[in-house]
């Protein structure tokens, strides 16, 4: 069993050999044997081999829970907001990386925040990223569909009714085309990052030796503004910018 | 009476004998051997014969004396001759191998001394030293006073216990402690040992072939917190010796050796219930009942024993189920520290009150200690204990209801991962903006554009049809004229109507783009009410039409067909004008 997960997972992990669909699901459901078995680490490998090529919130979720039973906080932290990106409002995810950010050592206060509470944010996510952008395309085919009807309708008040959906239609289209816009920018959206380093000293300039504003240690949530000579000037929630030495961030 | 004599004149020989010997004075000093090793004792004798002057005492040369001096005196007279002898004996030990020379021995006789020869004792290395190295030590620093620090144990593990003893040895008669400081202790963790008074140990003690009182001054347990080589300080103590009513005696102060152990630092594989017990320990948990009503009390106890730091153990850790009221366990300590370290038991006693009926499992609890005989961690298990709760006495008169309580939360931990399909999708493919998504948009675009163009043509090709006939109404109008003309003149009745009202219906239809059952009164008029003047036209045409078909049908002609003839070729010229204007 467990040489066979591995050279499955020796096979995902050789380049240029493209995994299918089937191969993936394969490799989650192992990891999930693994995981109800106990055994984290190897659920973790499997995981992320199916992780390479594929990806859904659920996926990142499960990678977030080994990391967390594997007491690696900052990358359960990680990929829980990879997760909680791609479908926000998940209760579960949402719950966990509450739990995982307990470990955390670092208290920032969050600048208060314009929310709308978790109803939105599964309204604005979706069940994946693509939602919107799928929602947009049969929006903008049905619109035109009801607007040729209309246009080929002789008789007047189904003409019309027409004309009114096809109107709301259009609304249904440019709207779910923004929100795919906009969920798109957030799902790509590099800029915000956990520190994976125990400690980090967090400079006033981009070198070794100046002065230390604040010190941040592991599972840290920041925002990277810019990169120079790769140091990072990160932004905590609270508000406070300084530069990062390089190697002590993942992008989520 | 010859014998009586006889023995008169042996007697008197004798003593003339006896008499004559008592003047030569012979004075030795001898060993019994002269070689010894360290802790062997030597008997030296000095021997006066024909003299009772007092011997003075030799130097002895670094040797220790153990036993003496003690004299003794013989005075024998053999046939008469009267001799004495007085000899005094040492035993004599070294503590250190080496040459001594004990200094010859003195004697006055008459005005001048009479000395003994020096003596040479070659002392080697003893093979083997049973004795304490502390206190071979102690004793080369000073062999009548010293005092030592002993351990147990020169190698322990970290909390393992060593028993250290200070010791104090003495050869004085006597002796007082005006003052001692025990040192301190770092790195340790102690635990003084009760002994009562101090006194003196009734055996004497033997160092090196010295006989020592000893008194144990302290006793403790130590167990080492921490690895690596540790010391403990020597302690000072000043004492008083020899003081007695004539002497006021002097002071001395004494230093112990310094202790030195090596402490090792515990495996690093240790279980996970490993709370730093060390020792020789074992567990044993006993329940006085497993089968109770609810709200009825079970006690739980744990009792841990054996030797070891037991005053160091934490608490079992027990984990009752949720709705069991537990209190904290009662501890219960028969510990006893002796000479032999700290060994014992100690207990906790646990309140336990199931609230509800049921059958509870109660985890074992386990137990992990370093075992020091082993040098490894062993765990013990105690037993997985079933508590079987049957509902409690409500009594009868009383309605008995559970009690409301809160859900209690016993963990937190992250919930469970996703299992199933994870609906997994390409990790690099974002459909929006994507040539897919931008194709499904354009589509339907495209395809509505495409669907407009068509209807467009389409309505043109309509239009087209519409245009043809009407350039062409006006001749096919003719045409039927023409045969109604025909028709006129061969007095072809059916004819002649029927050609009429082809043309008439059929220039208007083709004029308005109507089929032949949309020639219809309001509608002709719609259309022509598009033209000024177009009522009038309309209206004769209707009429026209109207008695066309009255004529057709009915064998009714209000006027003659010439007439009719005319006036409808003039009409539909008419209908042409205006249409055309």
């Amino acid at each position: 069993m467990r040489t066979f997960a591995l050279s499955l997972l020796l096979l995902a992990t050789v380049p240029g050999m493209a995994m299918t669909r089937v191969e993936a699901d394969s490799l989650a459901a192992q990891g999930s044997r693994a995981y109800a078995a106990g055994d984290h680490a190897a659920a973790l490998a499997l995981f992320d081999s199916a992780a390479t090529a594929f990806t859904s919130p659920a996926l990142l979720y499960n990678i977030g829970n080994c990391h967390f039973k594997l007491n690696d906080i900052p990358h359960a932290i990680l990929y829980f907001e990879r997760a909680l990106r791609l479908a926000p409002g998940d209760a579960d995810v949402q719950t966990n990386l509450e739990l995982a950010r307990q470990n955390v050592v670092d208290r920032v206060n969050e600048l208060p925040g314009f929310s709308l509470g978790s109803t939105w944010s599964r309204i604005r996510g979706g069940r994946d990223a693509d939602q919107w952008a799928r929602r947009s395309l049969w929006a903008c085919l049905a619109f035109f569909v009801a607007l040729a009807a209309a246009v080929a309708m002789r008789q007047r008040t189904a003409r019309r009714s027409l004309f009114a959906l096809s109107g709301l239609l259009f609304i249904g289209t440019a709207l779910s085309i923004a929100f795919a816009a906009f969920r798109h920018k957030e799902v790509t959206d590099q800029s915000e990052a956990i520190i994976m380093s125990a400690k980090v000293d967090v400079r006033s300039e981009p070198r070794d030796g100046s002065t230390v504003l604040f010190v941040l240690h592991k599972g840290t949530k920041v925002t990277i503004l810019q990169q120079d000579n790769a140091w990072s000037e990160v932004q905590l929630a609270n508000g406070s910018v300084g530069w990062m030495p390089p190697a002590s961030l993942e992008r989520i | 009476m010859r014998l009586l004599t006889s023995i008169t004149l042996l007697l008197a020989l004798l003593l003339g004998a006896a008499g004559a010997s008592a003047q030569e004075i012979g004075f030795s000093a001898q060993v019994d051997r002269n070689a010894i090793a360290t802790g062997e004792y030597v008997k030296y004798t000095v021997n006066l014969t024909n003299s009772r002057e007092r011997i003075e005492s030799p130097s002895l040369g670094g040797l220790m004396v153990v036993q003496g001096p003690f004299d003794n005196s013989s005075f024998t007279i053999i046939n008469g001759r009267m001799s004495g002898s007085t000899s005094r004996t040492w035993v004599l030990t070294a503590t250190a191998p080496g040459k001594y020379t004990i200094g010859p021995a003195r004697v006055r006789v008459g005005g001048g001394v009479i000395e003994t020869e020096p003596i040479t004792i070659e002392v080697t290395k003893g093979a083997s030293q049973h004795s304490d190295p502390n206190a071979t030590q102690g004793q080369s620093r000073d062999p009548n006073l010293f005092t030592t620090i002993t351990l147990s144990k020169s190698k322990a593990y970290v909390g393992e216990q060593i028993v250290a003893t200070y010791m104090l040895y003495s050869r004085y008669n006597s002796l007082e402690t005006t003052k001692s400081d025990m040192p301190k202790l770092d790195g340790f963790w102690a635990e003084n040992v009760e002994l009562g008074e101090t006194s003196w140990d009734p055996q004497l003690s033997t160092v090196n072939g010295l006989q020592y009182r000893t008194a144990v001054l302290k006793k403790q347990v130590l167990f080492p917190q921490k690895p690596g080589k540790q010391r403990i300080a020597p302690f000072t103590m000043e004492c008083v010796v020899n003081r007695s009513f004539f002497n006021r005696g002097s002071a001395v102060e004494i230093r112990s050796n310094a202790a030195e152990v090596t402490v090792m630092a515990l495996p690093p594989n240790a279980p996970p219930s490993f709370k730093g017990a060390v020792g020789e320990l074992e567990m044993v948990v006993k329940a006085d009942r497993t089968e109770v009503k609810a709200n009825e009390a079970i006690e739980l106890t744990v009792t841990y024993a054996g030797k070891g730091n037991l005053k160091l153990m934490d608490a079992p850790a027990f984990d009752f189920p949720g709705d069991f009221e537990t209190y904290d366990p009662k501890v219960t300590d028969k510990i006893s520290v002796s000479g032999s370290g700290m060994s014992g038991s100690r207990s906790y006693q646990y309140l336990v009150i199931p609230r509800h009926e049921g059958e509870f499992r109660l985890a074992p609890v386990e137990f992990s200690y370093f075992d020091t005989r082993s040098g490894s961690y062993r765990t013990v298990s105690g037993p997985a204990l079933t508590v079987q709760v049957s509902p409690g006495d409500g009594g009868s008169a009383m309605i008995q209801r559970p009690n409301k309580s809160d859900v209690q939360v016993l963990g937190k931990d992250i919930r469970y991962i996703r299992t199933g399909d994870l609906g997994l999708h390409a990790a690099d493919g974002h459909l929006f903006g994507s040539l897919p998504w931008l194709a499904g948009m354009g589509a339907p675009a495209l395809g509505f554009i495409l669907f407009l163009g068509w209807r467009r043509k389409r309505e043109a090709q309509l239009r087209d049809v519409a245009g043809s006939r009407r350039k062409q109404a006006d001749r096919v109008a003719r045409k039927r004229l023409n045969e109604a003309g025909q028709a006129l003149n061969n007095s072809d009745r059916a004819a002649f109507y029927d050609a009429l009202g082809k043309a008439l219906h059929g220039y208007i239809g083709d004029k308005f783009g109507l089929g032949p059952a949309e020639i219809t009164a309001p509608r002709l008029r719609e259309h022509f009410a598009r033209y000024t003047g177009g009522e009038q036209v309309a209206t004769e045409y209707i009429r026209m039409i109207e008695a066309c078909d009255m004529a057709r049908y009915a064998p009714v002609e209000d006027r003659p067909r010439q007439q009719l003839y005319d006036e409808a070729a003039a009409l539909i010229g008419r209908t042409e004008q205006l249409v055309r204007s």
